[in-house]
Protein backbone atom coordinates (compact mmCIF):
# COMPACT_ATOMS: atom_id res chain seq x y z
CA UNK A 1 0.00 0.00 0.00
CA UNK A 2 1.78 3.50 -1.03
CA UNK A 3 2.18 5.91 1.59
CA UNK A 4 0.48 9.53 1.19
CA UNK A 5 2.55 12.37 2.07
CA UNK A 6 1.62 13.77 5.70
CA UNK A 7 -0.43 16.80 5.37
CA UNK A 8 -1.31 19.17 8.75
CA UNK A 9 -3.55 17.12 10.88
CA UNK A 10 -7.12 18.82 11.33
CA UNK A 11 -9.88 16.99 12.65
CA UNK A 12 -12.71 15.94 10.49
CA UNK A 13 -15.24 17.89 10.63
CA UNK A 14 -17.08 16.10 7.66
CA UNK A 15 -18.91 13.07 8.33
CA UNK A 16 -16.48 9.68 7.28
CA UNK A 17 -16.45 9.43 3.36
CA UNK A 18 -18.29 6.57 1.80
CA UNK A 19 -21.21 7.73 3.90
CA UNK A 20 -24.09 8.40 1.72
CA UNK A 21 -25.30 11.02 3.81
CA UNK A 22 -21.84 12.99 2.81
CA UNK A 23 -23.22 12.60 -0.81
CA UNK A 24 -26.05 13.82 -2.37
CA UNK A 25 -28.85 11.16 -2.17
CA UNK A 26 -29.66 9.50 -5.08
CA UNK A 27 -33.25 7.24 -5.52
CA UNK A 28 -32.22 3.51 -6.45
CA UNK A 29 -28.77 4.11 -6.91
CA UNK A 30 -27.50 0.50 -7.23
CA UNK A 31 -30.29 -0.10 -9.58
CA UNK A 32 -29.53 2.82 -11.99
CA UNK A 33 -25.82 1.87 -11.95
CA UNK A 34 -26.55 -1.78 -12.38
CA UNK A 35 -28.98 0.16 -15.63
CA UNK A 36 -25.43 1.33 -16.56
CA UNK A 37 -23.33 -1.24 -16.34
CA UNK A 38 -25.68 -3.90 -18.23
CA UNK A 39 -25.99 -0.83 -20.74
CA UNK A 40 -22.37 -0.54 -21.41
CA UNK A 41 -21.99 -4.19 -21.42
CA UNK A 42 -24.40 -4.32 -24.54
CA UNK A 43 -23.30 -0.92 -25.91
CA UNK A 44 -19.85 -2.85 -26.41
CA UNK A 45 -21.33 -6.48 -26.77
CA UNK A 46 -23.14 -5.01 -29.54
CA UNK A 47 -20.62 -3.58 -31.21
CA UNK A 48 -18.52 -6.15 -31.26
CA UNK A 49 -21.18 -8.50 -32.96
CA UNK A 50 -21.91 -5.67 -35.41
CA UNK A 51 -18.12 -5.65 -36.42
CA UNK A 52 -18.14 -9.46 -36.83
CA UNK A 53 -21.50 -9.41 -38.96
CA UNK A 54 -19.36 -6.47 -40.57
CA UNK A 55 -16.66 -8.40 -41.38
CA UNK A 56 -18.81 -11.97 -42.69
CA UNK A 57 -17.72 -14.08 -39.62
CA UNK A 58 -21.73 -15.07 -39.63
CA UNK A 59 -22.48 -15.76 -43.63
CA UNK A 60 -21.51 -18.87 -45.33
CA UNK A 61 -18.55 -18.69 -47.99
CA UNK A 62 -16.87 -20.69 -50.45
CA UNK A 63 -13.59 -20.45 -51.57
CA UNK A 64 -12.24 -18.86 -54.88
CA UNK A 65 -8.59 -18.72 -55.63
CA UNK A 66 -7.38 -16.20 -57.99
CA UNK A 67 -3.39 -16.44 -59.06
CA UNK A 68 -1.34 -13.18 -60.58
CA UNK A 69 1.71 -12.15 -61.60
CA UNK A 70 2.02 -9.34 -59.03
CA UNK A 71 -0.91 -8.52 -56.32
CA UNK A 72 0.57 -5.13 -55.88
CA UNK A 73 -2.44 -2.99 -54.38
CA UNK A 74 -4.34 -6.07 -52.56
CA UNK A 75 -5.01 -5.94 -49.00
CA UNK A 76 -6.78 -8.16 -47.10
CA UNK A 77 -10.73 -7.12 -46.43
CA UNK A 78 -10.92 -6.15 -49.52
CA UNK A 79 -13.85 -6.23 -51.90
CA UNK A 80 -14.58 -8.28 -55.23
CA UNK A 81 -17.12 -6.45 -57.08
CA UNK A 82 -19.84 -7.37 -59.62
CA UNK A 83 -21.60 -5.07 -62.02
CA UNK A 84 -20.52 -2.68 -59.19
CA UNK A 85 -21.70 -4.85 -55.89
CA UNK A 86 -19.21 -6.57 -53.56
CA UNK A 87 -19.97 -10.19 -53.79
CA UNK A 88 -16.93 -11.43 -52.25
CA UNK A 89 -13.87 -10.21 -49.46
CA UNK A 90 -10.36 -11.34 -49.90
CA UNK A 91 -9.50 -13.07 -47.11
CA UNK A 92 -5.45 -13.79 -47.38
CA UNK A 93 -2.84 -13.15 -49.99
CA UNK A 94 0.59 -15.79 -50.12
CA UNK A 95 3.07 -16.36 -52.47
CA UNK A 96 2.28 -19.76 -54.00
CA UNK A 97 5.56 -22.27 -55.11
CA UNK A 98 6.11 -21.02 -58.51
CA UNK A 99 6.26 -17.13 -57.37
CA UNK A 100 2.81 -16.02 -58.28
CA UNK A 101 0.64 -14.22 -55.87
CA UNK A 102 -2.53 -16.35 -54.64
CA UNK A 103 -4.99 -14.26 -53.34
CA UNK A 104 -8.26 -15.99 -51.62
CA UNK A 105 -11.40 -14.61 -52.03
CA UNK A 106 -14.44 -15.72 -49.59
CA UNK A 107 -17.65 -15.71 -52.16
CA UNK A 108 -20.48 -15.70 -49.72
CA UNK A 109 -22.69 -18.44 -50.68
CA UNK A 110 -25.78 -16.30 -51.00
CA UNK A 111 -23.61 -14.43 -54.18
CA UNK A 112 -21.86 -17.39 -55.37
CA UNK A 113 -24.34 -18.11 -58.03
CA UNK A 114 -23.35 -14.92 -59.95
CA UNK A 115 -19.65 -16.71 -60.18
CA UNK A 116 -19.50 -19.05 -63.32
CA UNK A 117 -16.71 -21.82 -64.80
CA UNK A 118 -16.74 -19.03 -67.80
CA UNK A 119 -16.30 -15.79 -65.44
CA UNK A 120 -13.16 -13.71 -65.69
CA UNK A 121 -11.79 -11.81 -62.94
CA UNK A 122 -9.76 -8.83 -63.54
CA UNK A 123 -7.13 -6.87 -60.81
CA UNK A 124 -6.95 -3.56 -62.17
CA UNK A 125 -4.88 -0.79 -60.84
CA UNK A 126 -5.90 3.17 -61.49
CA UNK A 127 -3.52 6.12 -60.89
CA UNK A 128 -5.71 7.12 -58.30
CA UNK A 129 -7.68 5.23 -56.21
CA UNK A 130 -7.19 1.66 -54.94
CA UNK A 131 -6.85 -1.68 -56.78
CA UNK A 132 -9.80 -3.10 -57.98
CA UNK A 133 -11.08 -6.98 -58.24
CA UNK A 134 -14.14 -7.26 -60.36
CA UNK A 135 -15.77 -10.48 -61.72
CA UNK A 136 -17.07 -10.89 -65.33
CA UNK A 137 -19.72 -13.44 -66.13
CA UNK A 138 -21.07 -13.04 -69.70
CA UNK A 139 -22.91 -16.06 -69.77
CA UNK A 140 -25.31 -16.63 -66.47
CA UNK A 141 -26.51 -20.53 -68.03
CA UNK A 142 -23.37 -21.60 -67.57
CA UNK A 143 -22.29 -24.16 -64.83
CA UNK A 144 -21.61 -22.40 -60.75
CA UNK A 145 -18.02 -22.03 -59.82
CA UNK A 146 -17.10 -24.88 -57.70
CA UNK A 147 -16.07 -24.33 -54.22
CA UNK A 148 -11.99 -24.02 -53.91
CA UNK A 149 -11.74 -22.89 -58.14
CA UNK A 150 -8.44 -21.61 -59.13
CA UNK A 151 -8.61 -18.83 -61.75
CA UNK A 152 -5.92 -16.62 -63.40
CA UNK A 153 -6.82 -13.29 -62.82
CA UNK A 154 -6.49 -10.46 -65.81
CA UNK A 155 -3.94 -7.76 -64.62
CA UNK A 156 -4.20 -3.86 -65.43
CA UNK A 157 -1.81 -1.34 -64.06
CA UNK A 158 -2.69 1.81 -65.60
CA UNK A 159 0.59 3.11 -63.09
CA UNK A 160 3.27 0.41 -65.16
CA UNK A 161 2.38 1.92 -67.86
CA UNK A 162 3.46 5.23 -67.01
CA UNK A 163 7.35 4.60 -66.94
CA UNK A 164 6.73 3.71 -70.42
CA UNK A 165 5.03 6.61 -71.24
CA UNK A 166 7.55 8.50 -69.50
CA UNK A 167 10.51 7.01 -71.80
CA UNK A 168 8.73 7.41 -75.04
CA UNK A 169 7.82 11.05 -74.26
CA UNK A 170 11.57 11.79 -73.27
CA UNK A 171 12.40 10.02 -76.43
CA UNK A 172 9.93 12.17 -78.42
CA UNK A 173 11.30 15.19 -76.20
CA UNK A 174 15.24 14.01 -77.23
CA UNK A 175 14.49 14.11 -80.86
CA UNK A 176 12.23 17.72 -80.44
CA UNK A 177 15.22 19.06 -79.15
CA UNK A 178 17.78 17.41 -81.89
CA UNK A 179 15.36 19.00 -84.53
CA UNK A 180 14.43 22.01 -83.27
CA UNK A 181 18.47 23.17 -82.06
CA UNK A 182 20.11 26.05 -84.13
CA UNK A 183 22.21 23.29 -85.83
CA UNK A 184 18.97 20.64 -86.36
CA UNK A 185 16.72 20.15 -89.64
CA UNK A 186 14.18 22.56 -88.70
CA UNK A 187 16.95 25.58 -87.74
CA UNK A 188 18.34 25.01 -91.47
CA UNK A 189 15.02 24.83 -93.21
CA UNK A 190 13.99 28.20 -91.10
CA UNK A 191 17.08 29.60 -91.88
CA UNK A 192 16.54 28.91 -95.63
CA UNK A 193 12.97 30.23 -95.36
CA UNK A 194 13.67 33.81 -94.34
CA UNK A 195 16.17 33.79 -97.13
CA UNK A 196 13.97 33.02 -99.34
CA UNK A 197 11.52 35.23 -98.17
CA UNK A 198 14.25 38.39 -97.59
CA UNK A 199 14.41 36.94 -101.89
CA UNK A 200 10.91 36.93 -102.14
CA UNK A 201 11.09 40.63 -101.08
CA UNK A 202 13.69 41.69 -102.93
CA UNK A 203 13.43 43.77 -106.47
CA UNK A 204 13.37 40.24 -108.36
CA UNK A 205 10.51 38.78 -106.02
CA UNK A 206 9.41 35.01 -106.64
CA UNK A 207 10.60 35.02 -110.48
CA UNK A 208 13.93 35.67 -109.01
CA UNK A 209 14.00 32.85 -106.43
CA UNK A 210 12.39 30.59 -109.28
CA UNK A 211 15.07 31.26 -112.19
CA UNK A 212 17.93 31.81 -109.45
CA UNK A 213 19.81 34.80 -110.71
CA UNK A 214 18.75 38.20 -112.37
CA UNK A 215 20.17 37.28 -115.60
CA UNK A 216 17.78 34.57 -116.50
CA UNK A 217 14.82 36.99 -115.45
CA UNK A 218 15.73 38.94 -117.38
CA UNK A 219 15.87 37.34 -120.59
CA UNK A 220 12.60 35.57 -118.97
CA UNK A 221 11.24 39.01 -119.23
CA UNK A 222 12.54 40.02 -122.08
CA UNK A 223 11.33 36.89 -123.77
CA UNK A 224 7.76 37.72 -122.42
CA UNK A 225 7.91 41.49 -124.14
CA UNK A 226 8.82 39.73 -127.45
CA UNK A 227 5.97 36.95 -127.08
CA UNK A 228 3.98 40.10 -125.97
CA UNK A 229 4.66 41.33 -129.43
CA UNK A 230 4.55 38.28 -131.04
CA UNK A 231 0.34 38.15 -129.86
CA UNK A 232 0.21 41.54 -131.03
CA UNK A 233 0.92 41.10 -133.96
CA UNK A 234 -0.84 38.03 -134.60
CA UNK A 235 -3.99 39.76 -133.42
CA UNK A 236 -3.79 42.06 -136.46
CA UNK A 237 -2.53 38.91 -138.37
CA UNK A 238 -6.09 37.53 -137.11
CA UNK A 239 -8.38 40.46 -138.39
CA UNK A 240 -6.72 40.10 -141.52
CA UNK A 241 -7.37 36.74 -142.21
CA UNK A 242 -10.89 37.43 -140.65
CA UNK A 243 -11.72 39.77 -143.21
CA UNK A 244 -10.15 37.59 -145.61
CA UNK A 245 -12.04 34.60 -145.09
CA UNK A 246 -15.45 35.68 -144.13
CA UNK A 247 -15.47 38.85 -145.51
CA UNK A 248 -17.74 39.93 -148.16
CA UNK A 249 -15.23 39.32 -150.85
CA UNK A 250 -13.66 36.50 -148.78
CA UNK A 251 -12.84 33.25 -149.16
CA UNK A 252 -16.02 31.16 -148.00
CA UNK A 253 -18.64 33.32 -149.93
CA UNK A 254 -16.57 31.86 -153.04
CA UNK A 255 -16.48 28.86 -151.51
CA UNK A 256 -20.57 28.80 -150.91
CA UNK A 257 -20.97 29.59 -154.71
CA UNK A 258 -18.56 26.82 -155.33
CA UNK A 259 -20.79 24.27 -153.16
CA UNK A 260 -24.21 25.64 -154.78
CA UNK A 261 -22.23 24.71 -158.29
CA UNK A 262 -20.95 21.69 -157.10
CA UNK A 263 -23.98 20.93 -155.83
CA UNK A 264 -25.88 21.51 -159.35
CA UNK A 265 -23.06 19.28 -161.32
CA UNK A 266 -23.46 16.51 -158.66
CA UNK A 267 -27.07 16.68 -159.52
CA UNK A 268 -26.43 16.42 -163.12
CA UNK A 269 -23.87 13.96 -162.67
CA UNK A 270 -26.56 11.76 -160.90
CA UNK A 271 -28.89 11.72 -163.93
CA UNK A 272 -26.03 10.86 -166.18
CA UNK A 273 -24.94 7.86 -163.89
CA UNK A 274 -29.03 7.02 -163.82
CA UNK A 275 -28.76 6.68 -167.46
CA UNK A 276 -25.16 4.79 -167.38
CA UNK A 277 -27.22 2.19 -164.95
CA UNK A 278 -29.40 1.70 -167.88
CA UNK A 279 -26.83 1.35 -170.26
CA UNK A 280 -25.16 -1.28 -168.25
CA UNK A 281 -28.51 -3.26 -167.04
CA UNK A 282 -28.50 -3.56 -171.28
CA UNK A 283 -24.80 -4.62 -171.17
CA UNK A 284 -25.40 -6.82 -168.77
CA UNK A 285 -27.96 -8.32 -170.57
CA UNK A 286 -25.53 -8.87 -173.27
CA UNK A 287 -22.81 -10.42 -171.16
CA UNK A 288 -24.96 -12.84 -169.64
CA UNK A 289 -26.45 -13.77 -173.11
CA UNK A 290 -22.67 -14.03 -174.60
CA UNK A 291 -21.75 -15.82 -171.54
CA UNK A 292 -24.39 -18.21 -172.46
CA UNK A 293 -23.02 -18.53 -176.09
CA UNK A 294 -20.10 -18.97 -174.54
CA UNK A 295 -20.86 -21.37 -173.15
CA UNK A 296 -22.61 -22.85 -176.07
CA UNK A 297 -19.23 -21.95 -178.03
CA UNK A 298 -17.50 -24.42 -175.04
CA UNK A 299 -19.66 -26.88 -176.03
CA UNK A 300 -19.39 -27.08 -180.13
CA UNK A 301 -16.00 -26.38 -179.42
CA UNK A 302 -15.53 -29.65 -177.71
CA UNK A 303 -17.96 -31.34 -180.39
CA UNK A 304 -15.33 -29.72 -183.15
CA UNK A 305 -12.92 -31.04 -181.62
CA UNK A 306 -14.43 -34.62 -181.42
CA UNK A 307 -15.14 -34.16 -184.82
CA UNK A 308 -11.61 -33.14 -186.27
CA UNK A 309 -10.13 -35.46 -183.88
CA UNK A 310 -12.53 -38.26 -185.21
CA UNK A 311 -11.32 -36.92 -188.62
CA UNK A 312 -8.07 -36.76 -187.97
CA UNK A 313 -8.12 -39.87 -186.67
CA UNK A 314 -10.40 -41.23 -189.93
CA UNK A 315 -7.96 -39.33 -192.56
CA UNK A 316 -5.16 -41.47 -190.62
CA UNK A 317 -6.21 -44.77 -191.13
CA UNK A 318 -6.50 -44.08 -194.42
CA UNK A 319 -3.10 -42.48 -195.29
CA UNK A 320 -2.11 -46.23 -193.50
CA UNK A 321 -4.07 -47.81 -195.59
CA UNK A 322 -3.90 -45.57 -198.73
CA UNK A 323 0.03 -46.05 -200.37
CA UNK A 324 -0.41 -42.45 -201.35
CA UNK A 325 1.05 -40.85 -198.28
CA UNK A 326 3.84 -38.75 -199.33
CA UNK A 327 7.31 -37.09 -196.97
CA UNK A 328 5.71 -33.77 -196.14
CA UNK A 329 9.13 -32.41 -194.67
CA UNK A 330 11.01 -29.68 -195.87
CA UNK A 331 14.64 -30.15 -196.45
CA UNK A 332 15.99 -26.82 -196.40
CA UNK A 333 19.51 -26.33 -197.87
CA UNK B 1 34.93 30.44 -6.25
CA UNK B 2 31.38 31.34 -5.85
CA UNK B 3 30.77 30.81 -9.61
CA UNK B 4 31.86 26.99 -8.89
CA UNK B 5 29.34 26.80 -5.93
CA UNK B 6 26.94 28.66 -8.37
CA UNK B 7 27.45 25.92 -10.84
CA UNK B 8 27.24 22.94 -8.35
CA UNK B 9 23.87 24.79 -7.06
CA UNK B 10 22.62 24.84 -10.77
CA UNK B 11 23.16 21.15 -11.16
CA UNK B 12 21.87 20.06 -8.11
CA UNK B 13 18.66 22.11 -8.44
CA UNK B 14 18.80 20.14 -11.83
CA UNK B 15 19.06 17.03 -10.37
CA UNK B 16 16.68 17.46 -7.56
CA UNK B 17 13.93 18.55 -10.47
CA UNK B 18 14.82 15.46 -12.89
CA UNK B 19 14.30 13.39 -9.66
CA UNK B 20 11.19 15.00 -8.78
CA UNK B 21 10.03 14.63 -12.32
CA UNK B 22 10.90 10.76 -12.34
CA UNK B 23 9.54 10.00 -9.29
CA UNK B 24 6.04 11.83 -10.31
CA UNK B 25 6.05 9.31 -12.83
CA UNK B 26 7.08 6.52 -10.84
CA UNK B 27 4.28 6.97 -8.44
CA UNK B 28 1.55 7.34 -11.12
CA UNK B 29 2.57 3.66 -12.79
CA UNK B 30 2.60 2.51 -9.11
CA UNK B 31 -0.80 4.09 -8.59
CA UNK B 32 -2.11 2.48 -11.69
CA UNK B 33 -1.00 -1.32 -10.52
CA UNK B 34 -2.56 -0.61 -7.11
CA UNK B 35 -5.90 0.31 -9.02
CA UNK B 36 -5.34 -2.74 -11.09
CA UNK B 37 -4.88 -5.31 -8.27
CA UNK B 38 -7.63 -3.79 -6.02
CA UNK B 39 -10.02 -3.62 -9.27
CA UNK B 40 -9.86 -7.40 -10.22
CA UNK B 41 -9.76 -8.04 -6.28
CA UNK B 42 -13.22 -9.66 -5.28
CA UNK B 43 -12.72 -8.11 -1.54
CA UNK B 44 -13.01 -4.44 -3.12
CA UNK B 45 -16.40 -5.25 -4.09
CA UNK B 46 -18.06 -5.96 -0.70
CA UNK B 47 -21.79 -4.37 0.06
CA UNK B 48 -20.40 -0.28 1.26
CA UNK B 49 -17.58 -0.70 -1.75
CA UNK B 50 -20.24 -1.52 -4.38
CA UNK B 51 -22.44 1.14 -2.93
CA UNK B 52 -19.51 3.88 -3.24
CA UNK B 53 -18.82 2.58 -6.52
CA UNK B 54 -21.98 3.00 -7.62
CA UNK B 55 -22.72 6.45 -6.76
CA UNK B 56 -19.58 7.17 -8.15
CA UNK B 57 -20.20 5.39 -11.54
CA UNK B 58 -23.79 6.74 -11.65
CA UNK B 59 -22.73 10.17 -10.94
CA UNK B 60 -19.93 10.30 -13.09
CA UNK B 61 -22.02 8.87 -16.39
CA UNK B 62 -25.74 9.72 -16.15
CA UNK B 63 -25.85 13.48 -15.77
CA UNK B 64 -23.67 13.52 -19.12
CA UNK B 65 -24.70 10.83 -21.13
CA UNK B 66 -27.53 13.32 -22.92
CA UNK B 67 -25.57 16.26 -23.54
CA UNK B 68 -22.42 14.54 -24.74
CA UNK B 69 -24.83 12.53 -27.34
CA UNK B 70 -26.09 15.47 -28.22
CA UNK B 71 -23.42 17.55 -28.93
CA UNK B 72 -21.44 13.85 -30.91
CA UNK B 73 -24.78 13.53 -33.40
CA UNK B 74 -24.21 17.59 -34.01
CA UNK B 75 -20.51 17.52 -34.57
CA UNK B 76 -21.18 14.26 -36.89
CA UNK B 77 -23.85 15.82 -39.04
CA UNK B 78 -21.78 18.99 -39.39
CA UNK B 79 -18.52 16.91 -40.43
CA UNK B 80 -19.96 14.55 -42.51
CA UNK B 81 -21.97 16.98 -44.53
CA UNK B 82 -18.69 18.89 -44.53
CA UNK B 83 -16.36 15.64 -46.05
CA UNK B 84 -19.34 14.43 -48.23
CA UNK B 85 -19.66 17.73 -50.32
CA UNK B 86 -15.98 18.31 -50.55
CA UNK B 87 -15.39 14.84 -52.01
CA UNK B 88 -18.49 15.31 -54.47
CA UNK B 89 -16.83 18.14 -55.65
CA UNK B 90 -13.63 16.25 -56.30
CA UNK B 91 -15.18 13.22 -57.24
CA UNK B 92 -13.97 11.19 -54.29
CA UNK B 93 -17.45 10.79 -52.92
CA UNK B 94 -16.69 6.52 -52.95
CA UNK B 95 -13.88 7.66 -49.64
CA UNK B 96 -16.28 10.33 -48.16
CA UNK B 97 -18.08 7.87 -45.68
CA UNK B 98 -14.66 5.81 -45.07
CA UNK B 99 -12.82 9.19 -43.93
CA UNK B 100 -15.87 10.10 -42.06
CA UNK B 101 -15.63 6.74 -40.41
CA UNK B 102 -11.84 7.02 -39.55
CA UNK B 103 -11.87 10.93 -38.54
CA UNK B 104 -14.63 11.10 -35.98
CA UNK B 105 -15.07 7.18 -35.09
CA UNK B 106 -12.00 6.04 -34.90
CA UNK B 107 -9.92 9.41 -33.71
CA UNK B 108 -12.31 12.13 -32.65
CA UNK B 109 -14.66 10.65 -30.41
CA UNK B 110 -12.42 8.35 -27.87
CA UNK B 111 -10.35 11.62 -27.70
CA UNK B 112 -13.08 14.04 -27.00
CA UNK B 113 -14.94 11.53 -24.10
CA UNK B 114 -11.92 11.48 -22.60
CA UNK B 115 -11.49 14.85 -22.26
CA UNK B 116 -14.93 15.29 -21.71
CA UNK B 117 -14.77 12.68 -18.61
CA UNK B 118 -11.47 14.59 -17.75
CA UNK B 119 -13.10 17.90 -17.38
CA UNK B 120 -16.59 17.33 -16.16
CA UNK B 121 -15.44 14.32 -13.84
CA UNK B 122 -12.09 13.23 -13.03
CA UNK B 123 -10.23 16.71 -12.51
CA UNK B 124 -13.53 17.25 -9.78
CA UNK B 125 -12.47 14.23 -8.13
CA UNK B 126 -9.06 14.79 -7.69
CA UNK B 127 -9.90 18.15 -6.39
CA UNK B 128 -12.18 15.89 -3.78
CA UNK B 129 -9.32 13.70 -3.26
CA UNK B 130 -7.10 16.23 -2.79
CA UNK B 131 -9.60 18.21 -0.08
CA UNK B 132 -9.92 15.15 1.79
CA UNK B 133 -5.96 14.75 2.00
CA UNK B 134 -5.56 17.93 3.46
CA UNK B 135 -8.40 17.68 5.82
CA UNK B 136 -6.71 14.78 7.17
CA UNK B 137 -9.58 12.27 5.98
CA UNK B 138 -7.28 9.60 4.32
CA UNK B 139 -5.22 9.30 7.56
CA UNK B 140 -8.16 9.09 9.85
CA UNK B 141 -9.41 6.18 7.47
CA UNK B 142 -5.85 4.46 7.69
CA UNK B 143 -6.04 5.29 11.34
CA UNK B 144 -9.28 3.00 11.68
CA UNK B 145 -8.02 0.43 9.49
CA UNK B 146 -9.57 1.02 6.64
CA UNK B 147 -7.63 1.13 2.87
CA UNK B 148 -7.83 4.79 1.81
CA UNK B 149 -6.78 3.67 -1.53
CA UNK B 150 -9.51 1.07 -1.93
CA UNK B 151 -11.96 3.28 0.04
CA UNK B 152 -11.37 6.59 -2.13
CA UNK B 153 -9.90 6.38 -4.66
CA UNK B 154 -10.56 2.96 -6.33
CA UNK B 155 -14.01 4.38 -6.71
CA UNK B 156 -13.79 7.50 -8.34
CA UNK B 157 -10.48 5.71 -11.19
CA UNK B 158 -13.25 3.08 -11.53
CA UNK B 159 -16.46 5.19 -12.39
CA UNK B 160 -13.61 7.47 -14.47
CA UNK B 161 -12.93 4.86 -16.73
CA UNK B 162 -16.21 3.60 -16.97
CA UNK B 163 -17.75 7.09 -17.99
CA UNK B 164 -15.58 7.20 -20.63
CA UNK B 165 -15.84 3.64 -21.63
CA UNK B 166 -19.79 4.39 -21.69
CA UNK B 167 -19.45 7.57 -23.41
CA UNK B 168 -17.17 6.84 -26.13
CA UNK B 169 -18.67 3.87 -27.36
CA UNK B 170 -22.16 5.38 -27.15
CA UNK B 171 -20.64 8.52 -29.33
CA UNK B 172 -19.34 5.99 -31.47
CA UNK B 173 -22.30 4.26 -32.28
CA UNK B 174 -24.57 7.75 -32.49
CA UNK B 175 -22.05 8.71 -34.90
CA UNK B 176 -22.22 6.01 -36.76
CA UNK B 177 -25.90 6.26 -37.53
CA UNK B 178 -25.81 9.87 -37.72
CA UNK B 179 -23.55 9.05 -40.54
CA UNK B 180 -25.34 7.07 -42.22
CA UNK B 181 -28.43 9.16 -42.07
CA UNK B 182 -26.38 12.24 -43.50
CA UNK B 183 -25.32 10.17 -46.23
CA UNK B 184 -28.22 7.86 -47.28
CA UNK B 185 -31.34 9.64 -45.22
CA UNK B 186 -33.77 7.96 -44.12
CA UNK B 187 -33.63 4.59 -46.02
CA UNK B 188 -32.51 1.32 -44.96
CA UNK B 189 -31.15 0.49 -49.19
CA UNK B 190 -27.62 1.91 -47.63
CA UNK B 191 -27.23 -0.18 -44.88
CA UNK B 192 -25.85 -3.67 -46.97
CA UNK B 193 -22.85 -1.06 -48.07
CA UNK B 194 -22.51 1.30 -45.18
CA UNK B 195 -22.02 -2.26 -42.73
CA UNK B 196 -19.50 -3.90 -45.64
CA UNK B 197 -17.67 -0.68 -45.66
CA UNK B 198 -17.51 -0.45 -41.51
CA UNK B 199 -16.25 -3.95 -41.20
CA UNK B 200 -13.74 -2.89 -43.82
CA UNK B 201 -12.54 0.08 -41.96
CA UNK B 202 -12.20 -1.99 -38.47
CA UNK B 203 -9.99 -4.71 -39.28
CA UNK B 204 -8.42 -6.61 -36.51
CA UNK B 205 -5.52 -4.10 -36.49
CA UNK B 206 -7.92 -1.18 -36.38
CA UNK B 207 -10.05 -2.97 -33.91
CA UNK B 208 -7.10 -3.68 -31.47
CA UNK B 209 -5.46 -0.08 -31.69
CA UNK B 210 -8.93 1.46 -31.10
CA UNK B 211 -9.94 -0.75 -27.90
CA UNK B 212 -6.19 -0.35 -26.24
CA UNK B 213 -6.97 3.16 -27.00
CA UNK B 214 -10.18 4.33 -25.53
CA UNK B 215 -9.12 1.81 -22.68
CA UNK B 216 -5.39 4.18 -22.08
CA UNK B 217 -7.33 7.18 -22.42
CA UNK B 218 -9.99 6.19 -19.61
CA UNK B 219 -7.03 5.22 -17.38
CA UNK B 220 -5.03 8.29 -18.35
CA UNK B 221 -8.13 10.82 -17.56
CA UNK B 222 -8.69 8.45 -13.94
CA UNK B 223 -5.44 8.28 -12.65
CA UNK B 224 -3.48 11.37 -12.92
CA UNK B 225 -5.79 13.45 -11.14
CA UNK B 226 -6.04 10.57 -8.59
CA UNK B 227 -2.09 10.49 -8.53
CA UNK B 228 -1.88 14.30 -8.34
CA UNK B 229 -3.97 14.83 -5.64
CA UNK B 230 -2.29 11.69 -3.56
CA UNK B 231 1.45 12.78 -4.28
CA UNK B 232 1.24 16.68 -5.62
CA UNK B 233 2.41 19.10 -3.31
CA UNK B 234 1.62 22.01 -2.93
CA UNK B 235 4.85 23.87 -2.43
CA UNK B 236 5.14 27.77 -3.08
CA UNK B 237 8.59 27.30 -4.39
CA UNK B 238 6.42 25.79 -7.81
CA UNK B 239 5.33 28.87 -10.30
CA UNK B 240 2.31 26.73 -11.39
CA UNK B 241 -0.59 25.00 -9.34
CA UNK B 242 -0.73 21.51 -8.77
CA UNK B 243 -3.35 21.09 -10.85
CA UNK B 244 -2.23 22.78 -13.80
CA UNK B 245 0.71 20.43 -13.61
CA UNK B 246 -1.61 17.75 -13.52
CA UNK B 247 -3.34 19.00 -16.78
CA UNK B 248 -0.50 19.23 -18.65
CA UNK B 249 0.97 15.81 -17.56
CA UNK B 250 -2.61 14.34 -18.68
CA UNK B 251 -2.82 16.03 -22.00
CA UNK B 252 1.38 15.19 -22.57
CA UNK B 253 -0.15 11.70 -21.77
CA UNK B 254 -3.22 11.47 -24.36
CA UNK B 255 -0.88 13.26 -26.75
CA UNK B 256 1.60 10.39 -26.56
CA UNK B 257 -1.02 7.78 -26.53
CA UNK B 258 -2.88 8.97 -29.54
CA UNK B 259 0.46 9.72 -31.60
CA UNK B 260 1.11 6.00 -30.84
CA UNK B 261 -2.06 5.12 -31.68
CA UNK B 262 -1.99 6.98 -35.58
CA UNK B 263 1.80 5.41 -35.75
CA UNK B 264 0.22 2.07 -35.53
CA UNK B 265 -2.63 2.65 -37.77
CA UNK B 266 -0.99 4.28 -40.61
CA UNK B 267 2.67 3.64 -40.04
Amino acid sequence: MSEPQASPPTPPETPPPGDPVAMPPVANLEFKALLLLVFMTVLVVGSALYLLYARGAFEATQKLVLLSDDSEGVVVGMDMTFAGFPIGRVRRIELAEDGKARIIVDVPTKDAHWLRTSSVFTLVRGLVGSTNIRAYTGMLKDPLLPDGAVREVLRGDTGAEVPKLVAAAKELLENLNTLTASEGAIGTSMGNLQKLTERLNGPGGALNVLLGNDAEAKKLIATLDRTNALLTKLDGLAAKTDTQVFGANGVMPEARATVVQLNTLLGEARTSLKKVDAVLVDAQAVGANARAATDDLGALRAEVESSLRKVDGLINEINRKWPFARDTEIKLP
Amino acid sequence: MISLSGRQGTLAEINHKARNWLVGWWRLVHLGALILVLALSPSSYGSDNRRVLARHIYLNTAPNLLGFTLMCALITVVITRIVIVTALSYGLSQYALQVVIRVLVLELIPLTAAMFVALRCAIASGVELSQLRQQGTLDALQRRGLDPIRQEVLPRVTAGIFSTVTLAALSCVVALVMAYLASYGFTLSGVAVYTRLFGQVFNPDVTLIFVLKTLFFSLAVSLIPMASALYDAAEQRFRVSAELRMLVRMFAVILVIEVVSLVGNYY
